[in-house]
């Protein structure tokens, strides 16, 4: 089948929302920096913001590019069975706040491996780190390429100066702007690209004939019939237990692990802002994901009723051809700078967690009396360093935008949620099987993916592209290690003279707000021993052939 | 081992499972094929049923998630705990 590439017709009012918008990014980030009068300040917004401003800034850094644009490629090829794996994003923040969000916020940690630092030691949290940093260059990865795509096909400029350009801008901004700016942007980008999508979205609904326009996240129940008639496969599930059971390890998990999301609850003004803004989170968060399968839906509809045959380079581009279709040309140009807001929220809190990371996990506990000055110029070095590699990465990008992102959550659910967790809430998890199980889980998924050692796979197809079959292997294959390899080591006293295990576990006691120290509270050995066997199960479970379709 | 340790364990778990399950109906409904297909709101019941617990549902849940474990802050605080939770 012949089909017509979808190019934009009048890219000039896109221009200057897009430029306007950049504006106000870079006037909130210069005003909002003002505030921050130490390092501490500049990582961490000194932990002073609000909870709807960080309700709307946790769904925001979640809000990526692929909400406008990635994931409509995912729902064309999927169907219903996307709407189980996006839905499922929203527990992120509420289970980290649960489990780690606020004991850690209570540490007064900059990032996830800060606290690895202070429950397992350096080593193991120099693992982590690594790991981070190339989950978080990952992720920041795909947004780079995103923006730089709409930027090329906006300004009609080629794709690696559209790049280079879009990148700089937006390392500018975040540089300028710290933690400050980045929560106070990412809730005004947040308001941005909520209305950017769900208005236009409605116009569209109305435009097809839909009833229910005036709340597009669930109102659309009457173009089902047409939509059975036409894609009479739509609403099948598709794929097997283990396909759906796979999306917790993963996903679930996975953004568990993820550095950005977690560093939202250590802004906070305190606790009980915290749980507020969990509160805010699944609130927008609900809005706009809701938002998003009623556009899947409608993209689907669109094709299969139209005549008009969607290009696949062009699947990732329904949000943009719905609306260059059904609404008028400024409407279009507003939705393009909502996108590029979507991606600029994501990619700063990306560059946030590198450069604190790098500033704070690395460099400072190898050089920690650093001068305060010398400390935030390190920040600034980090991120911008953080920000060019990115772009460096982005000039030879991989085919499909969405996939390494998602890939990602993969390796973090792997490498950091794992130990988080059993740090957390498990006293005589050590930093023995804390490096160990990082180590091995980290590099066994690695290996087990498609893209590095073709012989040495785990399934096949679009579940392993996106690492749900090595998630279901490598995340209980860390619980595993982690718990076996704590409890083996703990009967060896030559090691554990060597490592301040007391130390670690009073740490524990302290985090979740106790006055005094209980051995017996975390410190059930019955526990360690059930989840290892669980863990041990569901691992084999996953290399057994079958259940994925 | 106080009621307050014991309530922090068991809220965790109680909530982990909660949210699970408003996340996860996906399990559910390919485990029992036979909830399928029935006409909800004008939806098949495994694709409206996931949207309405990954979103309203959910936000209950997470509202009473707040309270109870702000309330359990309150109590450790009351030890003599961190008071970090409202400062």
């Amino acid at each position: 089948m012949e089909y017509e590439k979808w190019a934009l017709e009048s890219p000039m009012l896109g221009m200057i929302f897009v430029g306007a918008s950049f504006v106000i990014f870079y006037a909130i980030g210069w005003y909002s920096q003002q505030k921050a009068k130490s390092s501490t300040d500049y990582w961490t917004a000194g932990r002073s913001i609000g909870s709807i401003t960080n309700g709307l800034g946790m769904a925001s850094s979640y809000m990526s590019l692929a909400t406008f644009m990635g994931v409509t490629a995912l729902i064309l090829k999927l169907k219903v069975p996307f709407v189980y794996m996006w839905i499922q994003f929203t527990l992120s923040i509420p289970l980290i706040t649960l489990w780690y969000g606020t004991p850690l916020r209570r540490m007064g940690a900059y990032t996830p491996a800060h606290f690895v630092r202070e429950r397992y030691g350096l080593g193991t949290s120099y693992i982590t780190v690594v790991f981070m940093i190339l989950i978080m260059v990952m992720y920041a990865l795909g947004q780079m390429i995103g923006v730089a795509k709409v930027f090329e096909m906006l300004f009609g400029i080629n794709y690696n100066v559209a790049l280079i350009c879009g990148g700089a801008l937006i390392v500018g901004y975040v540089t300028i702007g710290g933690m400050y700016g980045t929560s106070y942007n990412a809730a005004f980008q947040m308001i941005l690209m909520g209305v950017a999508f769900v208005i236009p979205l409605g116009a569209i609904m109305k435009a097809m004939g839909g009833t229910g326009w005036y709340f597009p996240p669930l109102l659309y129940s009457d173009m089902v019939p047409g939509m059975l008639e036409a894609v009479p496969d739509f609403f099948d599930m598709k794929y097997g237990f283990k396909w759906y059971l796979a999306l917790i390890p993963c996903f679930t998990l996975g953004a568990m692990g993820l550095p950005h999301l977690g560093m939202r609850v250590y802004t906070s003004a305190n606790l009980k802002s915290a749980r507020g803004a969990m509160v805010w989170f699944t609130f927008f968060c609900g809005i706009v994901f809701c938002s998003t399968y009623t556009m899947g839906f409608s993209g689907v509809f669109y094709q299969a009723t139209s005549g008009a045959g969607i290009a696949p380079t062009d699947y990732d581009k329904i949000t943009l051809i719905l609306n260059s279709v059904y609404n008028p040309a400024w409407v279009l140009a507003f939705v393009i700078a909502g996108a590029i807001a979507a991606g600029l929220s994501t990619i700063s809190a990306n560059l946030m967690a590198i450069g604190a990371m790098i500033a704070q996990d690395i460099i400072a506990t190898i050089k920690p009396d650093l001068s305060e000055k010398t400390m935030k110029v390190i920040g600034y070095c980090a991120i911008g360093g953080g920000g060019a590699a990115s772009i460096l990465i982005a000039l030879n990008p991989p085919d499909f935008l969405v996939v390494s992102i998602l890939w990602a959550f993969g390796l973090a659910g792997v490498t950091v949620a794992p130990l988080v967790i059993l740090g957390v809430w498990w006293k005589p998890a050590n930093r023995y099987g804390a490096s160990v199980a990082c180590l091995v889980s980290g590099i066994v998924y690695i290996v087990v993916a498609p893209y590095f050692f073709k012989g040495i796979v785990i399934g096949g197809g679009l579940e392993a592209a996106v690492g749900m079959t090595g998630s279901l292997f490598c995340v209980p294959l860390t619980f595993f290690l982690h718990t076996t390899v704590s409890m083996l080591t703990e009967r060896v006293p030559g090691l554990m003279a060597k490592i301040p295990y007391e130390e670690d576990k009073r740490l524990v006691d302290r985090i979740h707000g106790w006055p005094d120290y209980d051995d017996e509270r975390y410190n059930s050995h019955k526990s360690g021993i059930v989840i290892a066997v669980v863990s041990a199960l569901i691992s084999i479970y996953a290399i057994l052939p079958g259940g994925w379709s | 081992m106080n009621s307050a340790y014991k309530k922090e364990i068991r809220y965790t778990l109680v909530f982990s499972v909660l949210l699970l399950i408003c996340g996860h109906l996906g399990l559910f409904f390919v485990a029992f094929p036979a909830f399928q297909n029935k006409m909800i709101f004008g939806f098949p019941s495994q694709y409206i049923i996931p949207i309405v617990f990954g979103w309203i549902v959910l936000m209950v849940v997470v509202a009473v998630q707040a309270k109870l474990t702000n309330d359990l802050d309150d109590e450790i605080e009351a030890l003599g705990g961190s008071s970090e939770s409202s400062e």
